[in-house]
């Protein structure tokens, strides 16, 4: 959104969005997921993906969800990552029993529930679409934005379950490309845990609360599935590179850059046309959605 | 024996109610102009920005809101209790607050369940509080 800004000011003529981190073996990330946040400490609650697992299992006490939804996502997405040689779990097959036979780390969280540590990085250049017109790779362009950033803290929020920053700023980004989502062809959701997935394609609107069970099932977001999600493994199966992961996977499936798991024939999906992609940030505490179209 | 886990950073805006758990009392900001009972801590009142503060002693009582079980240590003093639970527990008063859920089996805990506070001394000058199942 700020690149599109600075871009319409005319400051420059090119933005380029970069993340690169060595998130196995420097302490960042480790501190990111770790780390103290005030006196939580006291407490021994330390970090990310505790805090999600918190709000997952208030989502458990007020709409139909916990396991057995989110075994499908992290199940699903696997088989993306399966087709992604780049994929650190490229691989490794994952089964329902795989799910749960995955240790518990912050119950009602496995550690399949959990997104990688990655090594590495990504970047993607916003420019405007007849500077594109003139470029090496096939256009992609922003149709719609939405940010929304509803709490400060959730630990103190009254809506842990939901409705997350995903409701308004989905709303916002679909109003802006004057869609709806009968026009999503895939999505790619930021995916830091696969309730996350839920909680977002929910907020979104493409499932109403605790639908989601039955909405993921049948192999809906897999190859070939119905509503193609998270095409490269995403954070849980490919590497986890920030907003980047879903955002530049989006791209590079409208350019057509994704090799034997691009969207089309040969992953007996409907050639997309337009894709639909998240950010998130903090505990559920700010969230940004991007739609995308090719040409 | 040494307490080895982390101790609370008190400061100026905190300091009321770590003295309150020592005297094992649970103090709470209320507002003097609208009434909004607050937590965290804060100097301004979030609903209607006055500075006029109150403090008032809340019963104990309250709800489970949200918890999780935690079967990693990710600070290694904590390796002692796993599987330990940390919850968001709503105080009847309002405010909701990070805490332990201790005397428990971790795994008959629901949200919304009854809870009362439970006072740790784990130090001479420390004293934490955490809630446990409501007696009937």
């Amino acid at each position: 959104m700020h690149a599109v800004g600075v871009l319409e000011a005319g400051l420059c003529k090119y933005v380029l969005i970069s993340y690169g981190h060595s998130g196995r073996w420097g302490e960042g990330m480790l501190r990111m997921l770790l780390g103290r946040n005030g006196d939580d400490a006291v407490f021994g609650h330390f970090g990310a993906s505790a805090g999600y697992a918190m709000a997952a299992r208030r989502a458990m006490h007020e709409f139909n969800t916990g396991p057995e939804t989110w075994e499908k996502i992290a199940v699903g997405q696997r088989k993306w990552a399966n087709l992604n040689p780049r994929a650190m779990m490229y691989d490794r097959k994952m089964t329902t029993a795989d799910y749960y036979s995955s240790p518990w780390v912050v119950e009602p969280f496995r550690l399949a529930d959990n997104c990688l540590v990655a090594d590495g990085g990504r970047a993607c250049i916003v420019t405007t679409v007849e500077r594109a017109r003139d470029l090496r790779h096939p256009v992609v362009t922003i149709m719609g934005l939405g940010m929304h950033s509803p709490s400060a803290d959730l630990a103190g929020s009254r809506y842990m379950a939901g409705p997350t920053g995903a409701r308004a700023a989905g709303k916002a980004a679909l109003d802006m490309a004057g869609i709806g989502l009968d026009a999503v062809d895939a999505c790619e959701i930021y995916d830091c845990f696969t309730y996350t997935v839920e909680i977002t394609l929910q907020d979104y609107g493409f499932f109403r609360p605790g639908e989601g069970r039955d909405w993921f099932a049948g192999g809906t977001i897999e190859p070939g599935g119905r509503m193609p999600v998270n095409t490269s493994g995403g954070l849980l199966s490919e590497a986890y590179q920030m907003g980047l992961t879903p955002l530049t996977e989006g791209v590079m499936q409208l350019m057509g850059r994704c090799g034997d798991r691009q969207l089309g024939p040969k992953t007996n999906n409907k050639t997309p046309e337009i894709i639909l992609c998240s950010d998130n940030g903090g505990i559920l505490q700010s969230h940004a959605c991007y739609i995308l179209r090719k040409g | 024996m040494t307490y080895n886990k982390p101790l609370p950073q008190i400061g100026a805006d905190t300091r009321f109610f770590w003295e309150g758990c020592r005297k094992h009392v649970i103090r709470i900001q209320k507002c003097g102009n609208c009434g909004h009972l607050r937590w965290p801590p804060a100097f301004l009142c979030p609903r209607c920005l006055s500075a006029d503060t109150r403090l008032i002693d809340v019963s104990g009582r309250g709800t489970i809101y949200s918890y999780v079980i935690y079967h990693v240590a990710y600070d290694p003093s904590f390796k002692v209790d796993l599987p330990y639970v940390v919850a968001v527990v709503a105080l009847e008063e309002g405010p909701h607050i990070l805490t332990n859920i201790v005397e428990c089996d971790p795994h008959k805990l629901t949200c919304d369940m009854a809870v009362e506070a439970f006072w740790d001394d784990v130090t001479e000058t420390l004293s934490l509080l955490k809630f446990r199942p409501a007696k009937p």
